[in-house]
């Protein structure tokens, strides 16, 4: 098969360091691999190997020292903040540990809020944008909250509410940084089953990381990171690639 | 639409900030607005006085060491203000400037009355041409009792109706229209000249204080003779034989038994022109037409002309005529009132000044504060895909939300305010208060451009205390995003 253009991120070689103090953090050591367009991902690995690191620079909101690291087929050091923040805007949607709701506005405008960023039309109609926010809050089984403000949800809720924010822009690629942390294992498991639904449904492709072996195996594709370093990177009906 | 709908929200998500921003705002805007209705209406009350009733909008003076005022006061300690030497070339300049309505010579001094050898009191006199101080002045002045000269009658005074009550008070008698009292001066070069007067009205000044409703309207020859400029009269004395004889015949030095020289005929016209006695105006002799003395030249401007560029303009053609005459507005023709009203101003805009300083140094803490605490949401915003415009946008409506509700609380405030103080007016406690005020009670004027000055003044110190926090809210990196909130 032929891959090349499959391909939505591609990091190779990629070194990533962070001055702590005086010392010298050595966060990503040589990181190569590449994931596929439509994927269900999982980014593996133990607090500090790397994870976090390699979704801030997947998502374009941190740079590496050296490397290269391609997202939806644009080399993310060849770009500038406005280049790298509309890349982000229309090809990147974003889950987070803690949600990052907006509290001041209710459920269906936090959803709606990056359609409404810089007055980006999504290509389509206002009625048809509200039609598309509508549809997301019932594919996450929200419909009977839209108008509550975020701290009126619990942590599934509010997490089902940000995993159809990032999907409201229809972009190609949603990251999600450790989904699950902040939720109990019930409410984890629903909300990574969502993700899986709406990764076939919308052929998104979902990165997500965590350190719970136990979630790692919904996914189609894993990445485990050591200290920095890919320890192994596998389909699921793959042998390890390291 | 959604930054406004963001931006209102945080008002009222963030209340403590909100409230303590919102207080100092709109205490300020109250401040400011009454604080200026107040100056403003104390300025607008004086210069309505001033420029309608006593110095018009500009005015040329002679050529002191320093300017002077209408009241002859200045800092050169000439006893007699010097005539304006090129009296007519002025006249003839504005009269051919746009924007000016009215021109007015005047003469001007300090006199002492008596009624025979007694004195009964003392005060400001100006020597006008009464048809054209009537016109110029026509709002400022009635005549309450007599009436007024006609042109060309001898020797005559308008009193004001103060000066009369305290004249004759003084007197034991009434002073009015029909008697006569004494005129007395002292000159720079003439020494002290006296002069008979007939009152021949008794004037009100609607618009005056303690000082300018005592100030009497004396014919212009006559106080051209009282500064000591009798050379340079409208008209010629004219002596009775008797007079004329005593003055051809009169010499000087059998005063001190010294009789002077039949040669020496310059003390004799010197004497003569000392005493007001010339039989004709000394430039006559040379042929040159005499030009009449005139102190003061006062300009009245037309409704809506810019007084700065006639200012300049004038002053433009003074110096160039080189006299060293001064040209000047009606502030520094006022005097230390209006001065002391314009200081005030000056006094109450620097203090605004500091604490606007002030204020924007706590609005622009309380601000930092409050996007220190919210950098995981900017953070997250920039990492949804909004642009650094965006963020911009969001705090500064945020901002001018709050300016423009503490700004109109403070509105309502200053002017609630500005309606009890209207409802009773602001008594002078003094004298001197009363000159400031323009009368006995301060009742500020509401103006709708005092409370716009003031509203912009706030909402002008809001954008700037902003600048700084959106400085700091546009370097947070989406990367925040990620750190959790």
């Amino acid at each position: 098969m032929d891959t090349q253009n499959q391909y939505v991120v591609r990091l190779e070689n990629v070194h990533k360091s962070y001055a702590l103090g005086k010392t010298e953090v050595q966060a990503l050591q040589g990181v190569s691999f590449d994931i596929l367009k439509g994927d269900f991902i999982s980014i593996a690995g133990p607090s500090g190997s790397g994870k976090t690191t390699v979704l801030n620079l997947i998502g374009c909101v941190d740079t590496a020292s050296s490397g290269l690291v391609s997202v939806l087929g644009q080399r993310t050091d060849t770009l500038n903040d406005e280049k790298l923040t509309a890349l982000r805007h229309k090809g990147v949607g974003f889950i987070f540990q803690t949600f990052n709701l907006i509290p001041v506005l209710n459920i269906r405008e936090n959803i709606e809020l990056p359609a409404l960023l810089d007055g980006t039309d999504l290509g389509m109609s206002k009625s048809e944008r509200e039609e598309w926010v509508a549809h997301l809050i019932e594919s996450v089984g929200l419909e009977d909250r839209m108008n509550h403000k975020p701290a009126e949800l619990s942590g599934g809720q509010r997490q089902r509410v940000a995993i159809a924010r990032a999907l409201v822009m229809r972009p190609p690629l949603v990251l999600a940084d450790e989904p699950t942390a902040n939720l109990d294992s019930a409410t984890g498991e629903s909300i990574l089953e969502l993700m899986k639904r709406m990764n076939r449904e919308f052929g998104t492709t979902f990165i997500f990381s965590t350190h719970d072996a136990g979630i790692v195996a919904i996914a189609d594709h894993v990445i485990r990171l050591k200290d920095g370093k890919v320890v192994e990177n596998r389909r699921v009906d793959e042998k390890a690639a390291v | 639409m959604i930054a406004a709908k963001m931006a209102w929200g945080n008002l009222f998500l963030h209340k403590a900030k909100s409230l303590l921003l919102g207080t100092i705002m709109c205490l300020g805007i109250a401040i400011l607005f009454v604080g200026n209705s107040l100056i403003d209406t104390a300025i607008g009350g004086l210069r309505k006085m001033f420029v309608e009733g006593f110095t018009g909008d500009l005015m040329v003076t002679g050529p002191t060491a320093f300017p002077t005022t209408i009241f002859g006061e200045t800092a050169g300690g000439e006893q007699v203000i010097p005539h304006i030497a090129k009296f007519p070339d002025y006249e003839k300049f504005l009269a051919s400037e746009k924007g000016v309505a009215a021109t007015l010579p005047l003469l001007g001094g300090q006199v002492e009355m008596g009624l025979g050898e007694q004195v009964i009191g003392r005060g400001s006199a100006f020597g006008v041409d009464v048809e054209r101080y009537k016109s110029f002045f026509s709002g400022n002045v009635t005549i309450v009792d007599g009436a007024w000269p006609n042109k060309g009658d001898p020797a005559w005074i308008v009193i004001s109706e103060t000066s009369a009550a305290m004249l004759s008070r003084a007197a034991g008698k009434k002073i009015g229209p029909g008697g006569k009292i004494i005129l007395s001066a002292m000159g720079d070069t003439a020494g002290i000249v006296i002069r008979e007067v007939k009152v021949a009205g008794i004037v009100r000044f609607n618009q005056s204080n303690q000082q300018l409703a005592r100030i009497s309207l004396v014919d212009a020859d006559t106080m051209r003779d009282l500064l000591g400029f009798a050379s340079l009269r409208d008209t010629a004395v004219k002596l009775t034989p008797d007079q004329q004889q005593f003055v051809t015949a009169f010499d000087p030095g059998s005063l001190f038994d010294n009789p002077a020289p039949a040669a020496d005929s310059t003390a004799q016209s010197a004497s003569a022109a000392n005493a007001g006695a010339a039989s004709k105006p000394e430039s006559s002799a040379a042929g040159i037409v005499p030009v009449p003395a005139w102190q003061y030249l006062l300009v009245k401007l037309d409704p809506g002309a810019s007084a700065s560029k006639v200012l300049a303009d004038l002053t433009k053609y003074s110096a160039g005529i080189d006299q060293g005459d001064h040209v000047q507005d009606w502030i520094a023709g006022a005097g230390t009132v209006a001065r002391t009203a314009v200081t005030i101003r000056l006094i109450f805009d620097l203090m605004i000044f500091i604490v606007a300083v002030i204020v924007i140094m706590i609005t622009m803490n309380v601000l930092v504060v409050s996007i220190s605490e919210r950098v995981p949401e900017i953070g997250t915003l920039r990492a949804l895909g909004a642009k650094r415009q965006f963020i911009r946008k969001m705090i500064l409506l945020e901002t001018t939300f709050l300016a423009v509700l503490a700004g109109a609380f403070g509105l309502l405030l200053g002017y609630f305010i500005l309606l009890l103080m209207k409802k009773s007016g602001i008594a002078a406690p003094n004298l001197y208060f009363e000159a400031i005020f323009a009368g006995k009670k301060l009742v500020p004027v509401i103006s709708l451009s005092g409370a716009i000055k003031a509203f912009l003044w706030i909402f002008g110190m809001s954008i700037l205390s902003s600048l700084y926090p959106i400085a700091l809210a546009l370097r947070i990196k989406p990367v925040v995003a990620m750190q959790g909130e």
